[in-house]
């Protein structure tokens, strides 16, 4: 899963980027508000945690022209303004969750994961498509009630492929989602992965729509769950 | 005055006072038509003794003369015995007697009387001591031929029980009118004195935190300056109680981003497992973190007991040249350590009147934000100088210095330059600019001729006299 971070303080950047990365989340940060307005309308995030107090950018300002921008991307606000008034403001300004520094990194990934949920419309933090179930927050895979070891970026691609079920996505799609900033990705990446995702799991899992990209398809014999 | 002082209350002095002042004026009063009164009765009761005595005169000598006219059972009338006694009329006439002497020989006398001369002034006003009834009051007069003596006396103690008499109807109803004065005096007091209740009662009910002017209705005259400077008093109040508030809202606001990055930080390193450097590195980033909050709380401290304090403590003569080269040599290891150049210029002793430990935060600020802020490997040139009027300061860095529009805002609490990898309190500038506007000092940020931040403090110089105080 795939974050954005816009926080100036280095040693709070610092600590929640590495703390989100050891959950298993993708982190890219950037320090003030213009870069962070940037980014988000880039798409390339699947949720965005924003300090308030920016520079060249209040946090406020850059959630308030974001959703202007009709910008629908779960934003969770993390700030140290705690003021009741403050937090009414901010949740009316567009955000999804106001969290009041300081914050567990768990309960912040938490909060992340169930923004995410939520904006696919979701409602449980575990994931199934036909006998293939995956708990985002243990990250881990049971196909048939049997535990799959998948690697991170096996598990990446799966969650975002689950996440967008029934969705033909494509390359391209998936290497922004899957890489933060200063990762080389190596052209057949995404590739590699698939292959080994569909031998770990069933093989007519994953679909290839030639010139498109990939799809999840559930299996189409019964028990059939219908896809949300 | 003294013992009203000790009454607590008010309205307990004042109608003390007032009942005393009372009592006071009815004794003088009391005492005044006492004397006033025994002195008219004395006139009054000596007048007619002395009557008394020239009626007994007069009918002596007339008897005299009648014995000449060959009438002498008129004296016979009296002579059953030698010593004939008058009858006793009335009951007070035990209290008054007369004597008659004939050619000393007593003749006519009333039965109080003794045998003796009553006085040994032949004529005129005497008191006397007589074995009976003590004490006399008796007028001697004699017949033209001095062969007739007449006393005529009365007793003192029947004139002072008709004097009692008097005063007493006198001072019955004054007495009776104290209690009722007293009553009267209290209630009065009482009246006055309610816009004083009025007050003590508003202040009694008000919530400590309250700061909203008083307002008493028919406030008086007296009480005016009373509400009136407890109301600015309130206003001031009021006034630190905000800032206090706004001061503790932003002291909190700003430390929780510190706690927050400690907070995550250990909470990498717990999370680290087996990657060492990881824990490693967070750990050292926790450290770092707490030396910044406790940074931030020292100076968040400072600025508080400026701003609340109202610091205003008398300059004496600091020199500023020590004091920078005391700071310059404290924060030179760690310049060094970060290859940074810290040179110093500051050789000619320059005074001003401030205070040391003040004057001492103020340059540190200045020094720590110059090599703070700037890069490993940069220039920080301090240079002290002085003309005939002013001491200078300035401090020069070759850091990445500060674009116009954050120049402007330097100053503002907790306001931080943009891109920097150091971590301030933000408070610095604040704290600069409270002490020098505490000692009359200017300070001025522009572009250096290093590349970076220029800072000049440029305090008034110190009157020429008067040891300095380093």
């Amino acid at each position: 899963m795939r974050i954005l971070l816009a926080e100036d303080d280095p040693l709070l950047g610092d600590g929640l980027r590495t703390g989100l990365r050891q959950q298993g989340f993708l982190v890219d940060w950037v320090r003030d508000g213009l870069a962070a307005e940037r980014e988000i309308a880039c798409g390339n995030h699947q949720a965005a945690v924003l300090d308030l107090g920016l520079p060249l950018k209040d946090g406020m300002e850059v959630l308030q022209s974001l959703r202007h921008q009709k910008i629908t991307l779960p934003i969770l606000v993390l700030t140290a303004r705690d003021a009741v008034p403050d937090r009414i403001k901010g949740l009316d300004g567009g955000a999804d969750d106001y969290v009041v520094k300081p914050v567990d990194l768990f309960e912040l990934g938490a909060r992340l994961r169930s923004l995410v949920r939520r904006a696919h419309g979701h409602t449980q933090d575990c994931l199934s498509c036909g006998a293939l179930q995956v708990n985002l927050a243990a990250r881990s895979v049971t196909l048939s009630g049997q535990a799959v070891g998948l690697s991170m970026r096996e598990f990446d691609l799966l969650h975002v492929l689950m996440l967008n079920a029934e969705r033909v996505m494509s390359r391209e799609q998936l290497e922004q989602q899957l890489y933060s900033w200063g990762y080389e990705v190596e052209s057949n990446a995404v590739e590699v992965h698939i292959h080994h995702l569909r031998k770990k799991l069933q093989a007519d899992l994953i679909q290839t729509v030639r010139g498109v990209g990939y799809t999840l398809m559930p299996p189409k014999d019964p028990p059939t769950e219908p896809a949300p | 005055m003294i013992l009203f002082k000790r009454l607590a209350s008010l309205q307990a002095r004042l109608l003390a006072l007032l009942l005393t002042l009372i009592l006071c004026v009815w004794v003088s009063a009391a005492v005044l038509s006492w004397i006033d009164t025994r002195h008219e009765l004395d006139e009054l009761l000596d007048a007619h003794l002395a009557q008394s005595a020239a009626l007994l005169v007069a009918q002596q000598t007339d008897t005299d003369e009648a014995d000449r006219d060959h009438r002498p059972h008129r004296r016979h009338t009296f002579d059953d015995d030698d010593h004939p006694d008058a009858p006793t009329l009335h009951k007070y006439a035990t209290r008054v007697a007369f004597q008659v002497f004939h050619d000393g020989k007593l003749t006519l006398h009333s039965g109080t009387a003794p045998q003796t001369p009553m006085s040994q002034r032949l004529r005129g006003f005497a008191t006397v001591q007589l074995p009976e009834g003590g004490s006399w009051r008796v007028f001697g007069a004699q017949g033209n031929k001095g062969d007739v003596q007449v006393f005529v006396g009365e007793q003192v103690r029947s004139r002072q029980s008709i004097l009692w008499a008097m005063m007493q109807s006198v001072l019955m109803p004054l007495l009776a009118a104290l209690p009722v004065l007293a009553l009267l005096g209290w209630l009065a007091v009482r009246q006055s004195l309610t816009p004083l209740r009025t007050l003590s009662q508003a202040l009694s009910r008000r919530q400590p935190q309250s700061v909203e002017p008083l307002v008493i209705a028919d406030t008086p005259s007296e009480m005016a300056p009373v509400v009136a400077s407890l109301n600015s008093l309130l206003a001031r109040i009021g006034q630190m109680m905000a800032t206090e508030r706004r001061f503790t809202a932003d002291a909190a606001h700003e430390l929780r981003t510190p706690i927050a990055a400690i907070r995550a930080q250990a909470q990498v390193a717990l999370g680290a497992g087996e990657d060492a450097a990881q824990r490693n590195q967070a750990l050292r980033h926790t450290l770092a973190g707490c030396d910044r909050a406790t940074h931030l709380v020292a100076q968040l401290l400072t600025l508080s007991r400026l701003e609340t304090a109202g610091n205003t403590r008398p300059g004496l003569r600091v020199d500023v040249c020590q004091i920078t080269q005391r700071i310059a040599a404290d924060l030179a290891p760690a310049a060094l350590a970060r290859t940074q150049v810290l040179t110093l210029e500051a050789s000619t002793p320059a005074l001003i009147a401030a205070d040391e430990a003040l004057t001492a935060v103020l340059i540190r600020n200045l020094i720590d934000n110059a090599l703070r802020y700037s890069p490993e490997g940069a220039q920080v040139n301090v240079d002290v100088h002085h003309t005939q009027t002013h001491v200078t300061l300035q401090v020069n860095d070759s850091g990445p210095g500060l674009p116009a529009a954050d120049l402007a805002r330097l100053g503002e609490r907790f306001f931080r330059g943009l891109g920097t990898t150091q971590t301030g309190s933000g408070l610095g500038w604040s704290i600069v600019r409270r002490i020098a506007d505490v000692y009359r000092a200017q300070v001025q940020a522009g572009p250096s001729a290093l590349g970076g931040l220029c800072v000049t403090v440029t305090w008034p110089i110190a009157p020429d006299q008067g040891p300095p105080q380093i």
